[in-house]
């Protein structure tokens, strides 16, 4: 192969490369829906990966220790934090969980609740939940 | 004069240093762009994109009512709903679907043996049964979702009722009860729920492997999950394991207290009878407006009103949109994507001319004319959640 053919084909290749990857990163190349505001999101934080295993903290109490070791050993606090209920109904809530396996001594049942439904009664702000990472995470 | 070497040396490094370009400039773009939100505290979830967090373990995440601006909803941006923890190991090869109960041959499925059986597709909207629980009042226990517990994608799978048929079901079959793999913590009863045999034989009804052409992710039930269309959510169990031809319901939390509505309407707060309640089963007719947002503020001119509008098994025949807080009604113009268990786009321009406060509402009606109520019937567990839509936008 002469020179110039070797010339030739390297242009096409970086022609190429340089185009698919361009198309690739271009945050203006919206071929799915992603609104353009969200395309162009600051990437998500690393880090926040493994902070997201851990559940935020349930509010400072007398209970707050049983509810972490009870409550959130099956799911994390967030279901919690997003409640807003009666007494009546936290009562209800409490004892379905006991009966789905929760360890809740029987000298801190009465406790629990007023816990509960102190912290997460209907008068209370509403829950600002967190969104998740505006970046497709690998698996 | 440059040596083919060298030539091949500095192609590469040029090469190399121009794909770093693109993915350093979109980054500093992202970074630079008006409007950006540094959210530091945005959670990593596989397959997820930019979804409020509703629940990280176990997992429930709800899609933003922005997003509703597509026929078919993206994957990553579909709601996932997990009434326990995702199974954690679950390999195409160890997965094996069972069919039994009243049948004369039980038999057991792989995955390959499922994807040689004629697929088909259906186009539907999924939406979990307790969207828009967090708008009840009183509230109710649950998952406090807001409006995007709901999606449409395009599943395709083999029909239940050909995988039913080599097992031949018996005359006595009244339901068909599915299993999911959720990881049970405790003594926190499986997930198994029943349809009625006439729906699961539908042709309709689904095995479902596949998501808008790609396989199931694990969010969505890997490898296989059932497809009831219209339904509820609930319905169309994940990881599925287990098909069960039953003679009657399935007895088990998931039908029961679980998924039930009183059979009248009771007091905001009332308690009911397991007696007095039923199944619930199909959706309800329904609309939401994805643009503009609640609180928006917005510049006088031509606005565009958008949302989308669905009703189970039910079509939709007109959208009226409202921006006066109810007094006047606009129908709105439809999308021409449509199919029978997918919800309808829809749009409306609006020429605004007075700055102020302005109150939209949406309000679909199905093809028997069932309208959106300006109240939803409140039940115990705060399910199919109706009311008329409405958002407050200001205009300057």
């Amino acid at each position: 192969m002469s020179r110039s053919t070797w010339w030739k084909l390297g242009s096409w290749l970086l022609l190429v490369i340089a185009a698919v990857s361009l198309a690739a990163a271009s945050p203006f190349n919206v071929q799915d829906d992603k609104p353009t505001a969200d395309k162009l999101a600051k990437p998500a934080n690393p880090a926040n990966k493994d902070a997201a295993k851990t559940s935020a903290p349930l509010p400072d109490g007398a209970m707050k220790e049983t509810a972490t070791t009870t409550c959130t050993e099956c799911h994390d606090s967030g279901i919690i934090l997003q409640q807003r209920l009666s007494k009546a109904a936290w009562t209800k809530t409490v004892d379905k969980m006991i009966r789905w396996g929760a360890t809740v001594a029987p000298k801190d049942h009465d406790a629990l609740i007023d816990y509960l439904s102190t912290n997460f009664s209907p008068d209370k702000p509403p829950y600002e939940p967190p969104k998740t990472a505006t970046e497709r995470a690998t698996k | 004069m440059t040596s083919r070497r060298q030539f091949i040396k500095k192609t590469s490094t040029a090469a190399f240093t121009l794909a770093a370009i693109p993915s350093a400039l979109a980054w500093a773009l992202r970074a630079a762009a008006p409007g950006s939100q540094a959210n530091d505290s945005a959670i990593v979830v596989p397959d997820a994109d930019g979804l409020i967090l509703r629940s990280y373990r176990f997992r429930d995440l709800e899609t933003p009512v922005e997003y509703f601006n597509t026929w078919l909803t993206p994957v990553p941006r579909f709601f996932v709903r997990n009434h326990m923890h995702q199974p954690t190991e679950f390999g195409s090869d160890s997965w094996k679907l069972t069919i039994g109960g009243e049948v004369v041959k039980p038999y057991t499925l792989g995955l390959n043996a499922l994807a040689k059986l004629k697929s088909h597709t259906v186009v539907n909207t999924l939406e979990c049964a307790g969207n828009g629980r967090s708008l009840h009042r009183p509230q109710v226990p649950g998952v406090q979702w807001g409006k995007g517990a709901v999606g449409t994608a395009r599943f395709s799978g083999p029909r239940l009722a050909d995988v039913l048929d080599r097992a031949g079901i018996k005359v006595s079959s009244k339901h068909v009860a599915f299993r999911g793999a959720d990881e049970v913590p405790s003594n926190v009863p499986p997930f198994i729920r029943s349809i009625p045999i006439e729906k699961a034989l539908d042709p309709d009804t689904l095995i479902a492997t596949h998501m808008n052409g790609a396989p199931l992710n694990k969010n969505h039930g890997f490898p296989a999950r059932a497809l009831v269309p219209g339904w509820i959510g609930a319905a169309s169990c994940k990881w599925l394991t287990e098909i069960t031809v039953l003679d009657k319901e399935f007895v088990g939390n998931f039908m029961s207290p679980g998924y039930r509505l009183p059979n009248t309407p009771v007091k905001p707060g009332e308690t009911v009878k397991p007696e007095d309640t039923h199944s619930v089963t199909s959706l309800v007719v329904k609309s939401v407006i994805a643009s503009p947002g609640d609180g928006a503020s917005l510049k006088l001119g031509k606005l565009s009103i958008h949302g989308a509008a669905w009703a189970g098994e039910d079509s939709i025949s007109r959208v009226d949109v409202s921006t006066d807080g109810g007094t006047t009604w606009s129908e709105a113009e439809l999308g021409s994507d449509e199919a029978r268990y997918a919800w309808r786009l829809w749009k409306l321009d609006w020429k605004v001319a007075k700055p102020g406060a302005y109150t939209i509402m949406s309000r679909a009606t199905d093809g028997h004319l069932r309208t959106q109520p300006a109240q939803a019937v409140w039940n115990p567990s705060g399910y199919l959640y109706n009311a008329v839509d409405q958002v407050t936008v200001h205009v300057s």
